[in-house]
């Protein structure tokens, strides 16, 4: 049971290993990375009635391994480098027109030089699979002073290393007021949440850096703002890519910067979109859940919102059901219907009715009225 | 030095100093997660660092910050001991001062 409980989480640094090879592999095999996101969507899809509980032994005790769940997720940040890395080296011998040809390592063959296609599969597989560095990013923002690091230096990889103080500082505090950058009211799309959350998280991060410098009378421009340091952070991608490939490296760094804050942001538009929060504590009803089987595994359990946010302590591998509002369907399924807000719209309207009805507070009621 | 070979007590001892109160922490666990185990009303809201409704003042003891307290705390309440419950990890047995929930 330890094995299952703690293998099942192995899942994406199992794909990102296996992107990081298709880019070196090369030609088309670079696409391998976008291809998975596709055969996840299907198996996501297919198993979305299967929803299991978080598994305890007869004393009450998780069979999650802490020490091992921890290093596989510090392990992740090489990991991520390395995804980084590798892009950088196909789009220098892109930019520094390297002869495509076949050649051999250890039996292995794979392509030497690459197409501006290939290239392409290369930058999106690159920016899907850095996107999931959101679900480590997120978990151990929560524990532990190291993690916190760990967690800031896997989110610069994509640029956005204020997320880890804004979604302490502000999404779990705000959660479901306007004042939460994270939460999307009723009527928004996924294109503009992803935009209006992350220039919010990071102007909240911004003013709450400023805040605690001036408690200490300090100027808010100086490296121990750690609003600028986490941009810092993400300066050695930046001189990776401009080494690499010039205006085409930062237009690469670029993409994979867009599409993996796109993602994280879906994360926390699927997580909380509609919901509504008054005054007084964060309760199970101001989340969705999303936890079919594959989304539980493939993600870490971060689908598991709504215990989340009221035992914000508590490690992703003890998070269960408590019976909140839950979609029904698993994160891979219901990003695709965010894409395409009309039917996204359609979808999500009978969720939110029966979230009114059954869930809502009577001032959330009130609420939740103006925007029908 | 002589430290070092001192044997390592699994759980530290918290006494509170309003009341005749104490309970066990075990170590690792937070200083809030084990109060709320042992049926204390400890204040709390979101047990991430970020609301400071568990704080309580550190009269005596040594305790490992999770987070920084500065974001939630007042120059002047870090000076006069306060500490937020749910990011604070024992090093010592502690005596520490809060407003229990009625
Ligand atoms: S419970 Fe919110 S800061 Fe501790």
């Amino acid at each position: 049971m330890k094995f299952y409980v703690n293998a099942r989480y192995l899942i994406v640094p199992f794909m990102s290993l296996i992107a990081i090879a298709g880019i070196l592999i090369g030609g088309s095999f670079a696409w391998v990375g976008v291809a998975l996101f596709g055969l996840n969507t299907i198996i996501d899809t297919l198993t979305k009635n299967i929803h299991l509980p978080a598994d305890f032994d007869e004393t009450g005790e998780s069979y999650g391994i802490k020490g091992f769940q921890y290093a596989v997720m510090f392990l992740m940040l090489p990991v991520f480098i390395v995804l980084q890395l590798v892009l950088a080296y196909r789009i220098f011998q892109y930019t520094s027109l390297t002869p495509i040809e076949t050649a051999a390592f250890l039996g292995v063959s794979y392509e030497v030089g690459t197409s501006g296609f290939n290239l392409i599969g290369a930058t999106l597989s690159s920016g899907l699979w850095a996107g999931l560095g959101i679900i480590y990013g997120h978990e151990l923002s929560h524990n532990k002073k190291e993690g916190f690091l760990v967690s800031r230096l896997i989110m610069a990889l994509s640029g956005a290393s204020h997320f880890t103080y804004a979604h302490v500082y502000n999404h779990h505090l705000d959660l479901g007021h306007e004042d939460d950058a994270a939460t999307a009211p009723r009527g928004r799309n996924i294109y503009a949440h992803a935009w209006l959350s992350h220039m919010g998280q990071s102007r909240f991060s911004y003013n709450l850096e400023e805040q605690r410098l001036s408690k200490r009378g300090s100027s808010a421009l100086n490296f121990d703002n750690r609003w600028i340091l986490g941009y810092l952070y993400s300066l050695p991608s930046i001189v990776l890519f401009v080494w690499a490939g010039g205006l085409v490296g930062v237009a690469a760094l670029f993409t994979v910067w867009v599409v993996a804050n796109f993602l994280l942001e879906a994360l926390n538009f699927m997580g909380h979109y509609g919901l509504i929060r008054t005054e007084g504590p964060v309760e199970h009803r101001h989340s969705w859940d999303n936890d079919s089987v594959f989304t539980s595994w493939f993600f870490i359990e971060i689908g598991r919102q709504c215990d989340h946010h009221v035992r914000g302590e508590t490690y992703f591998w003890e998070l269960d059901d408590v019976e909140g509002p839950n979609y029904g369907i698993g994160y891979f399924s219901l990003f695709v219907l965010t894409l395409i807000p009309p039917l996204f719209r359609v979808y999500v309207q009978k969720h939110l009715d029966n979230w009114d009805e059954k869930y809502a507070s009577r001032d959330e009621k009130v609420i939740a009225a103006q925007f029908s | 030095m002589l430290n070092l070979f001192k044997p390592r007590s699994a759980d530290f001892k918290v006494s509170l100093s309003d009341t005749e109160t104490t309970f066990t922490v075990k170590r690792g666990e937070s200083l809030l997660s084990s109060a709320l185990s042992a049926g204390i009303k400890w204040p709390f809201k979101c047990k991430v660092g970020s609301c400071g409704s568990c704080k309580c003042q550190l009269i005596d003891g040594k305790i490992k910050a999770q987070l920084d307290f500065g974001y939630v705390l007042d120059m002047s309440e870090i000076q006069d001991g306060y500490i937020l419950a749910c990011q604070s990890i024992l090093r010592s047995d502690i005596r520490v001062s809060v407003h229990l929930t009625k």
